[in-house]
């Protein structure tokens, strides 16, 4: 083998703490590196250049480049590389920027260290082998789950460009939190009106299939072959037969169910359709409200349909459907506010959530768009509204900001005195955050134009006194306690991963951080991939944002669906588990760890064996950890490479 | 009946249905017994023959069951052996269906080390030419010479812990259960392995494994070693271990077999007893035993139905917090 190594300067990044030229004259001298170089920048175009007239020139069989991480220019160099004309698994790469010259200010230690990852990686590259990728068919079919507005987005797009969709939302009706707003800032234009037509589009397009009321049972396959069971929940209602006339809500005589719709503002009959815009426009069952399925008698739902849609006896059924790509739109959820002993914990009818609050503005809400305390209906005079509730907050567990809440609480005020023109609105922030567009001269207008007064500090506790609810808190900027009486106090109260989060990440085989959110591929470049081929992200569940960013993100979604599949056929990654039968002992353990299903036992004359699934294996390595004998080797990662760069660390 | 002539009838009695069954039968000498596999009524004559009766039933007999799977075959078990084969129908390594398991109430096993090291200065296990076991004691004579032991001092250490005597699972069983014990394993043999500093204890493991021939008996013991011929140990792809003569490689097998029993190892000790050089390799695993033990409340060897927690892939432990940021 010859191999050629260069080494980057990464500008100043790795050379003010490497010394470049001495890594160097250390590469010139380790097994079979026939040539080593330095480089300004090897992911420059001049730097990769280099790198191919090597090769040429040369006879290079194999290249190492010491930069920076692999996550970002590994697959840049292998392509270099095999421009060159060599294998693009005859590569390496050693981390010497986040490593080394990133973390550590001794240039000694440092170089020390950057030499003995160099070493490593010529190590396991003589002991690289070719890899030839296979190409598997796939599916011109895209599942989107969530049918919030991220969700309607990707779909949308993805069926404008030619693509089959899949929509599966949990709920009965699509629309997501966005359809339980009133308006939405900066333009504070009707939300519904803006969202509406888009779940009209839904509903009508061709290539949308909409599959509402149901949930994901199972996801198995890989990119361009996922196969999905879909687990339609019981509405105890025909759907096919349902005309949404809405005659069956009115007669249902269970009318004390709470309404999830309007976050419990208000209450619901056991029959209902969730709001007027809904889509699909259908009756649903609540069987825990309803009297007949709660084993009581009454049927009268069933007796006033006029298209005998009502069916008591519907079961929760599944359906399996085929797909080649995967977009997660399932949105977030409040967080449980009532850890907050000093709000009230939830004891206080007058204390409500700022999305309950959305619903009293609501047109379509349970107070018809009038603003009515929840406990005696009066119109409030003086609202406090009270920022970061749940966010910013790690005594709580919410560290992060949720991006949203300083702007719809400015929007609230703004409403607020829209609706009530006598009224004072008081909020409590810690920062006022508004960096988007028109987003600051919004909160401004809040300020100024309708007078919401904003106070810098937080409430430490609010109680009753009378008919009011005294909010004592402190104005940093001044210095001074305050003390107010309110008739109403609306929390902002941050967003948290969806309860349901972490589950469907273990059956898309994602990765969720500490809070629930789904794991982008990379922070910046990869802000809508994940790490697991054909699975993509859009809205809040990677990360809570507004609406703006949300449709911006189902559409890059789309486009990055659109892009996979439009090909017919899907290159596989070549870097997977593989069995050595001779070896193999039948035992099974790697089929019990794999968590893709990539393994399965085969009868080799009357003897069990492990045969890995190529096209669904991802190369994760669970499987070679477990085998006692080292029967299952994972190409480009065997033990004896792993090995291989153990000792050359060891005997440096 | 003697509990040993119960077992006899059992034995007998299983033996048109089975290929074999396997069993202890009189060894080399009078301490010692061996495995018999007997297949024959005639062969059942032997069956526990010995001047030990089931004191000397030492043997692990769980060991030969893999290598015989595909047919159905008998054996017998002390509790610990049970709980190998408890632990090799969990992994699906042996099929439940093809194992006739015979119980019998055990009192303890002989630790034959402990016995020779009784024996007067010089004098040899092969020497004792006849023994008895009287009450609570053993009577030994070599040559000339009467020497009595009491059972509790050369009981295995292992049966001082023992909470399974009768058998955890069985299809037959000689006698009648007792109780199981209340007993705790308070792991009292890691505790002066661990007062060590790390220096003293690498020393330590230095100064034992120096004596390791590389025999692999220990490997070769263990009822849940399951690679047979393809342990890393031979292995030159991959080349985990070097055939350099070094104590870290002799080591390093060690570890290798103890991270291998992780979360399986029942403790029976057939590693330890079987090393001719006499090194406490099951303190390795028991350290890992203990590990199991707090982290996932897992015992290996005690149903058949649970998963080992190492032999599977959850995304959350419910008993490992690492999402927890509070």
């Amino acid at each position: 083998m010859k191999i050629g190594v260069f080494i980057c300067h990464c500008g100043s990044n790795i050379a003010a703490t490497v010394d470049v030229l001495k890594v160097v004259e250390s590469a010139k001298s380790m097994p079979e590196v026939v040539y080593a170089v330095n480089s300004m920048y090897t992911c420059s175009e001049p730097g990769q250049q280099a790198i191919e007239e090597a090769i040429k020139e040369r006879g290079l069989t194999g290249v190492v480049v010491a930069s920076c991480t692999p996550r970002m220019h590994e697959p840049t160099f292998r392509r270099t590389v095999e421009r060159a004309g060599l294998n693009r698994y005859m590569f390496e790469m050693a981390n010497i920027r986040e490593h080394v010259s990133w973390v550590g200010k001794d240039k000694a230690a440092n170089t020390a260290k950057a030499v003995d990852l160099v070493r490593m990686a010529v190590e396991k590259l003589r002991l690289d082998k070719v890899l030839i990728p296979k190409f598997i068919p796939a599916t011109r079919k895209v599942l989107v789950i969530g049918g919030g507005v991220a969700g309607i987005q990707a779909a949308l797009d993805c069926a404008e460009g030619g693509m089959d969709v899949v929509m599966v939302e949990s709920e009965p009706s699509i629309g997501g939190k966005m359809s339980k707003l009133d308006k939405t800032f900066p333009t504070v234009d009707c939300s519904s009106c803006v969202l509406g037509p888009r779940m009209v589009d839904v509903a009508q397009n061709e290539r949308i299939e909409l599959h509402a009321y149901s949930e994901i049972a199972s996801i198995s396959g890989y990119v361009g072959n996922f196969d999905v069971t879909i687990r339609k929940k019981a509405t105890y209602v025909d759907w096919d037969k349902c005309t949404g006339c809405g005659l069956c809500t009115e007669k249902c005589p269970s009318k004390k169910s709470y309404d999830r719709f309007n976050e419990g503002m208000g209450e619901t009959t056991a029959i209902n359709i969730p709001f007027p815009q809904a889509i699909p426009k259908k009756a649903t069952i609540t069987a825990a409200s309803c009297r007949l399925l709660s084993g009581g008698k009454c049927g009268v739902c069933a007796k006033i349909c006029t298209s005998q849609a009502v069916d008591y006896t519907q079961k929760d059924r599944e359906i399996t459907v085929k797909v080649g790509a995967v977009v997660a739109a399932t949105g977030y959820d409040l967080m449980d506010w009532t850890v907050y002993g000093e709000y009230g914990a939830g004891r206080y009818p007058d204390v409500i959530t700022s999305l309950q609050y959305e619903r009293l503005l609501s047109a379509s809400g349970p107070t018809g768009g009038h603003i009515r305390r929840p406990s005696d209906g009066r119109e409030p005079k003086e609202v406090v509204f009270i920022q970061c509730v749940g966010s910013r907050d790690p005594s709580v567990g919410r560290p992060y900001c949720s991006g949203f809440c300083c702007m719809y609480t400015a929007k609230q005020a703004i409403l607020t005195k829209d609706h009530i023109p006598d009224s004072r609105s008081y909020v409590f922030y810690m920062d006022i955050r508004s960096p988007g567009k028109g987003y600051d001269e919004f909160t401004r207008r809040a300020q100024e134009e309708y007078k919401a007064q904003y106070i810098r500090g937080r409430v430490s506790t609010v109680y009753p006194k009378g008919d009011k609810l005294v909010v004592k808190g402190v104005d940093t900027l001044v210095g001074e306690q305050v003390e107010l009486e309110a008739d109403l106090v609306v929390l902002a109260v941050g967003g948290e991963a969806s309860q349901n989060a972490p589950k469907l990440a273990e059956k898309l085989r994602i990765s969720y951080d500490g809070y629930g959110f789904f794991m982008e591929g990379h922070p910046k470049l990869k802000p809508v991939e994940t790490n697991t081929a054909g699975v993509y992200l859009a809205g809040s569940c990677q990360g809570l944002k507004d609406i703006p960013s949300s449709v911006a993100q189902g559409s890059a979604a789309a486009a990055k669906v659109l892009g996979l599949l439009s090909k017919d056929k899907l290159e596989s990654d070549p870097q997977t588990a593989g069995v050595d039968v001779k070896r193999c002992v039948g035992c099974r353990k790697c089929i019990n760890v794999c968590p893709f299903g990539a393994i399965r036992e085969v009868d080799m004359r009357g003897q069990i064996k492990a045969e890995v699934i190529e096209a669904v294996c991802q190369g994760c390595g669970l499987c070679t950890a477990t085998c006692p004998q080292g029967a299952v080797q994972l190409s480009h990662f065997t033990d004896n490479q792993v090995l291989a760069e153990v000792e050359a660390l060891c005997q440096s | 009946m003697a509990i040993h002539e119960q077992l006899k009838k059992i034995i007998l009695d299983t033996l048109p249905g089975v290929e074999c069954v396997i069993g202890w039968g009189p060894g080399q000498d009078a301490l010692h017994g061996s495995p018999v596999f007997m297949r024959k009524p005639e062969d059942v004559d032997s069956f526990m023959d010995t001047p030990l009766g089931a004191f000397g039933a030492v043997n692990n007999l769980a060991l030969f069951l893999p290598e015989l799977s595909g047919k159905k075959v008998g054996v017998v078990v002390k509790g610990c052996d049970s709980r190998s084969i408890v632990q090799l129908v969990a992994e699906k390594l042996i099929k439940r269906e093809e194992v006739v398991i015979i119980g019998f109430p055990c009192e303890g096993a002989a630790d034959l080390t402990k016995i020779e090291k009784a024996l007067p200065e010089g004098r040899e296990a092969g020497e004792v030419t006849g023994a008895a076991i009287v009450g609570e004691t053993l009577k030994l004579s070599l040559g000339s010479e009467e020497i009595s032991l009491g059972l509790a001092d050369i009981k295995a250490d292992k049966c001082t812990r023992c909470k399974t005597p009768g058998a955890v699972i069985s299809d037959a069983f000689a006698g009648i259960a007792g109780k199981a014990p209340e007993v705790r394993d308070e792991y009292a043999d890691l505790a002066a392995l661990e007062a060590m500093s790390l220096d003293e204890r690498f020393k330590f493991w230095e100064r034992e494994m120096s004596r390791c021939i590389r025999c692999y008996a220990c490997r070769n013991a263990c009822p849940l070693c399951v690679c047979r011929d393809h342990c890393v140990a031979g292995s030159r792809s991959p080349h985990w271990i070097t055939q350099t003569d070094s104590t870290r490689d002799k080591l390093m097998f060690q570890i290798i077999h103890a991270t291998h029993l992780a979360g399986r190892c029942t403790g029976c000790g057939e590693c330890q007893r079987a090393c001719p050089a006499g090194i406490p390799v099951l303190l390795l695993k028991r350290t890992f035993n203990r590990g199991v033990a707090e982290i996932f409340g897992y015992d290996a060897g005690m149903d058949t139905e649970a998963t080992p927690p190492l032999l599977t892939f959850q995304v959350e432990e419910a008993h490992i917090k690492e999402r927890e940021w509070q």
